[in-house]
């Protein structure tokens, strides 16, 4: 369209200031308070130590012997994600797949089912959970000792493999709609002729599954899955709510290691310390979002 | 084994699958509705029965005084969904007729920054916006919470407002350029009427997420009981040493009813606008 060479800037500007002050400004401010030894409740009150928040970081251990509370909390994260983006992927397209069936009756049905979990806010489906998880009166012991699986009700959030693999599930459970409409969208642009083609070749289900399902929507997989874990990398409520990064530090991933260092252990942490993780959380992000451009621009030539 | 019996075998193992799927997803769902329809002692029993035996009400009205700021948390929340909205439109809108209608050097990097923006959760910039925050002495105020709950609703909002841009045919701007609009007056009197169903599901997509998604924000930028959103609010009740989980329950139910029925009546065009979002 043509017009004055200062009209697409004009339109632009609310935006450009927006993202300068809130996202701009902010990651800029992580790079130097990081360098900084300081308090939330006293942030004007600053003392410069150069490198020393990342030796911390490397250095400190808690209630660990062998980790750093910041390696500790990093590799959980990477295991926690897995985990967590893992049981997306997996009944993501299991569900997907089901609603794709031409053999499901009911799937408007199924559909609005899996609306419902989607629309209740993160931190209600954490509380929820929570209840549902309990060692004594929860859903869960309740079906597990009714269908004789166990004969004693069990603490899912008390110990520390079992609330580690508890958080992930229910993160899941929370990423899980999201996952399967996206991949239903996806498996719907899959044209039929090509299953036709094939049964008429005499293919079973799982040839079809390899050969055509799978390589057609093989982008939207890559795409939705990255974004899935960028996304899962963040998470911060869920955890928060049902252990606070318990039992000990069994749950601290990232998210939570920056928002005790931050706003908890006042003696030992403080804001300095938590930007140091904070650059590590943009990192890992950053690097996750280029691989996501790059598909998504592949993707368009 | 014959093709027709072979067809119905699937169907009924894909009903069970699909029937094993729908308990995992309602499995809270359906452990908070018998809580909250159960009277509270029966709570106390363990294993709890899989199904109640007696029904009552008295949790919901029971919620509102364990919950006595109830009507105020969720307007707050309401506050916060419709500030973070405005502020998704105010910028979304122009930044979508910029990168959608013209071509220049800024283009380009700004669709990127965009994306890449999407990545973005409170957790990363929660310490310096809390600085920032109290910097300008905008803790415990409704505005904080606004501004900040916007810069995570923009990105997507400006990616849904350029595709949708995209898809109107430019010449009737073009004619309207001829006949001597500005661009300026194009955008409000052309762009913005033909944008309707983008401008819905932006301002749905952000109200909900604005509505929702605020606890970690929250967190740390309001501490006044009177600004808390209903996901903080109800909190403060969980994270008590004894909850009372009925009328708790009870409250969290209420509170999703507004959520999950926009939900509902615009799922089709969030998905819409995710798939040619993200997927393209």
């Amino acid at each position: 369209m043509k017009a004055k060479k200062s009209t697409p800037y004009v339109f632009l500007l609310p935006l450009i200031v927006a993202f300068g002050l809130f996202l701009v400004y902010p990651l800029a401010k992580v790079v130097m308070d990081s360098f900084y030894k300081f308090s939330f409740l006293n942030p004007s009150h600053k003392i410069w130590v150069g490198w020393f928040n990342y030796k911390w970081l490397f250095t400190f251990k808690l209630y660990s012997p062998t980790y750093s509370y910041f390696i500790g909390a990093l590799l959980k994260t990477v295991i926690w994600v897995g985990g967590s983006v893992g049981l997306k992927i997996f009944l993501g397209l299991g569900g997907a797949l089901l609603l794709n069936s031409e053999f499901l009756k009911g799937k408007k049905f199924y559909r609005t089912l899996l609306i419902i979990p989607w629309s209740i806010p993160w931190a209600m489906s954490a509380m929820i959970w929570y209840w549902t998880l309990n060692g004594q009166f929860g859903l869960i012991n309740s079906l597990m000792i009714h269908l004789h699986i166990t004969s004693e009700p069990f603490a899912f959030l008390g110990y520390p493999t079992s609330a580690f693999i508890s958080t992930f599930v229910v993160d899941a459970w929370i990423g899980l709609p999201f996952m399967v409409i996206m991949l239903l969208s996806g498996l719907q642009t899959i044209p039929k002729h090509l299953y036709e083609a094939a049964t008429i070749d005499g293919a079973g289900d799982l040839v079809k599954f390899a050969k055509i399902t799978l390589p057609m929507i093989k982008p939207v997989l890559l795409t939705v899955s990255l974004l899935s874990m960028v996304w899962t990398f963040n998470s911060f409520a869920p955890i928060w709510i049902l252990t606070r990064g318990g039992p000990v530090t069994a749950t601290t991933t990232l998210p939570i290691a920056i928002y005790n260092t931050s706003f908890r252990y006042l003696t030992f942490g403080g804001v300095g310390k938590a930007s140091a993780m904070t650059i590590f959380q943009v990192l890992l992000v950053s690097s996750l979002s280029l691989i996501y451009i790059k598909t998504l621009r592949g993707g368009e030539s | 084994m014959k093709r027709s019996t072979k067809r119905k075998l699937k169907g009924v193992s894909y009903q069970i699958l699909a029937i094993i799927f729908s308990i995992f997803m309602l499995l809270p769902i359906y452990q908070a509705l018998i809580t909250a329809l159960t009277p509270s002692t029966s709570s106390w029993i363990s294993p709890a029965p899989l199904f109640p035996k007696s029904i009552t009400f008295e949790n919901f009205s029971n919620a509102f005084q364990l919950v006595q700021r109830l009507p105020i948390y969720l307007l707050n929340s309401f506050i916060y969904g419709i500030g973070v909205s405005a502020f998704s439109l105010l910028i979304a809108i122009p930044a979508g007729y910029s990168l959608a209608r013209f071509r220049y050097r800024l283009r380009s990097p700004m669709m990127i920054f965009v994306i890449y923006a999407n990545m973005f959760a409170p957790i990363m910039l929660l310490v310096p916006l809390y600085v920032i925050m109290k910097a300008f002495g905008l803790i415990n105020t409704y505005l904080s919470m606004i501004l900040a709950g916007s810069v995570f609703t923009i990105p997507l909002s400006t990616w849904l407002s350029v595709s949708y841009m995209q898809t109107i045919p430019v010449e009737i701007e073009e004619a309207a350029l001829m006949d001597g609009c500005t661009p300026y007056s194009i955008i409000y009197r052309i762009v913005i009427p033909l944008m309707k169903p983008a401008l819905v599901a932006i301002f749905i997509y952000a109200f909900i997420t604005g509505w929702s998604q605020q606890f970690t924000l929250a967190l740390v930028l309001i501490s006044n009981d009177k600004l808390m959103p209903i996901t903080q609010g109800l909190y403060q009740f969980f994270s008590r040493s004894s909850v009372s989980w009925g009328p708790l329950m009870a409250a969290i139910l209420i509170s999703t009813l507004i959520p999950v029925t926009l939900f509902l009546l615009v799922e089709k065009y969030i998905v819409q606008g995710l798939t040619s979002g993200s997927i393209k």
